[in-house]
């Protein structure tokens, strides 16, 4: 089965001060229909460029996109940025203040057309439900919502418009621990209903281990290592990747042991 | 036996709005001894950073704040205290450290100037010279290679890590009794975070500080802590020793936390069949760590 968006060869280059820096090298994975590919890196490591870059905020200094068998041009069609979404990491900013839930909704189906006009109300409060949202939300404003409810307002508004691919930019490091694992839950359970795609961006690498297919590691610019989840966590290749995991702090005794054993691939290969 | 450096009895806290009075704190208790490391654990809104803002008497001040209870450092119950001798305390025998260290850092002075004012609370009329020296040290104890040349620069142009190392350094460079944390990592890479906490935890080892750890991140909290409070809606409803607690965990609330937390070893996003109405439920004090036998 074909991907249903690769990514070969890109770069991208920011000339900044006159001088030029390199925010991605020469980057090439693929993301098959379905799948939740995370993508991790610290700050600074180009996952965001990467981000961008699939969502046509701007284009690549050089290689190419490919989405759904067909070419992802820098200049996207109106369908393009129907199909790619963006969820982001706080949703206090990502939504519009003076915009009740629903109006916000309904701006997403009126861009894209979706349905016709006097069902779009209709439309919004059973985006609102799919989310576990009440439907009486709709009037409400982003402001009398707690935090987690906000980022679920944000992915029925990036599931509106039937995108295919959703870029989840740390969708849920802003959140509580137990408010959290609502979201990955109702993240997950989208997934499977929607047939969606992901692309997890985070650096939270405990919540990768429990939401992603594939994990991608970017550091300064490169892609140093992807693979299945299972593989990457059982045994990491690239040192950098070890020094990661090992960095995570941990709740219980066996995760405690998984990372000093790690830790000690890593001294043994030092 | 000498007075817990921090010992808090029956803390409340609202504050006054127009529909009446909004309580925060719930009257909590706690205590800190001298060297131990002690986390503060809850989730936003639980009433943790609002907690060490008391201690440090920021909070006091606020007209609209309505405080009771007692805290006290070192055997001194800071409500008996004068507002000179409170600020005079802050800074040199208590300290804190915000989550954000390039926020709490003034963008328009160099460190050097910013390290040189701390410094002068403790010693008033430091020589410039001195004070570089003392600084010089105090990087130098927070693994700082280029001491001369951090002193030189501003706040924007070092990384976040750098400037919580320096953060770290000020805090701790006048030698304070207590070190209030506040989510000292979460805004750090998390590479960035491991190391921040393993300095933090040398240094106050080595300087006999005791440290109230504030943060939402339960994995650092079990690495960092000695013994732990959990916070729920301004009530402390589990505390004991960091092993314990974490090993087995008997609060409603408690156990509802640690299973919610994503783990490296794998197990999928747990299915939460929390009851919040549970998380209310009375104190849970594992038995070794009561707060009257400790204080006996």
């Amino acid at each position: 089965m074909s991907p249903l968006l690769s990514v070969s060869n890109v770069s991208k280059t920011f000339e900044v001060n006159g001088r030029t820096v390199t925010a991605l090298d020469n980057i090439s994975f693929d993301v098959a229909k379905g799948e939740c590919l995370a993508i991790v890196g610290e700050s600074g490591s180009g996952k965001s460029t990467i981000a961008n870059i699939i969502l046509g905020i701007y284009g690549a200094t050089a290689g190419s996109l490919t989405f759904d068998g067909a070419a992802l041009p820098a200049k996207r069609t109106k369908d393009h940025r129907r199909a790619i979404q963006l969820v982001q990491q706080n949703p206090l900013s990502s939504l519009n203040p003076r915009r009740s839930i629903g109006a916000s909704l309904r701006l997403a189906l009126d861009v894209h057309h979706i349905g016709d006009i006097k069902g779009r109300t209709a439309r919004t409060g059973e985006l609102l439900e799919e989310v576990g949202l009440p439907v009486d939300f709709r009037t409400r404003s982003p402001s009398a919502l707690s935090g987690g409810q906000r980022q679920r307002v944000a992915i029925a508004r990036a599931l509106a418009c039937q995108s295919e691919l959703v870029v989840l930019d740390e969708p849920t490091s802003a959140l509580d621990v137990l408010v959290q694992a609502r979201v990955l839950k109702l993240l997950k359970d989208l997934k499977q209903a929607r047939g969606l795609t992901y692309i997890f961006i985070t650096h939270d690498l405990s919540v990768v281990r429990n939401i992603a297919d594939r994990v991608a590691v970017f550091e300064k610019g490169k892609l140093i290592e992807i693979g299945e989840t299972e593989t990457i966590f059982a045994n990491p290749n690239h040192v950098y990747t070890r020094r990661l995991i090992g960095a995570v702090p941990v709740v219980s005794q066996e995760e405690a042991l998984l990372r000093d054993r790690i830790m000690e691939q890593e001294n043994g290969n030092a | 036996m000498t007075a817990p450096t921090l010992k808090i009895e029956n803390l409340k806290l609202g504050f006054k709005n127009w529909a009446g009075v909004s309580n925060v704190l719930h009257g909590i208790s706690l205590h800190i001894k001298k060297g131990e490391r002690v986390a503060l654990v809850g989730e936003s809104g639980s009433g943790k950073s609002v907690t060490a803002r008391i201690v440090l008497g920021m909070l006091q001040q606020l007209k609209t704040a309505r405080i009771s209870g007692s805290v006290e450092f070192e055997g001194i119950n800071l409500e008996t205290l004068k507002p000179a001798s409170r600020h005079a305390l802050r800074g040199t025998r208590m300290s804190m450290i915000f989550q954000d260290p390039t926020s709490s850092l003034n963008p328009v002075y160099t460190i050097f100037a910013l390290f040189k004012e701390v410094l002068a609370r403790a010693e008033p009329g430091i020589t410039s010279e001195r004070a570089r020296q003392r600084a010089i040290e105090a990087l130098a104890d927070v693994a700082i290679n280029e001491p001369e040349r951090v002193l030189d620069s501003y706040s924007f142009q070092l990384s976040g890590g750098m400037n919580q190392r320096v953060m770290i350094a000020m805090a701790l460079a006048n030698n304070p009794a207590l070190l209030l944390a506040d989510e000292p990592g979460t805004a750090l890479d998390v590479t960035v975070q491991a190391q921040t906490l393993k300095l933090m935890s040398e240094l106050v080892e080595k300087h006999q500080t005791s440290v109230l750890f504030i943060s939402h991140n339960l994995g650092v909290v079990r690495e960092f802590a000695d013994r732990v409070y959990v916070i729920y809606k301004g009530n402390i409803v589990e505390q004991g020793a960091t092993a314990e607690l974490f090993a087995n965990p008997q609060h409603p609330y408690t156990r509802a936390l640690l299973s919610a937390v994503p783990r490296i070893t794998g197990g999928g996003i747990p299915d939460l069949d929390d009851d919040p109405g549970q998380f209310l439920a009375p104190l849970v004090a594992h038995p070794s760590y009561s707060e009257k036998e400790r204080l006996a």
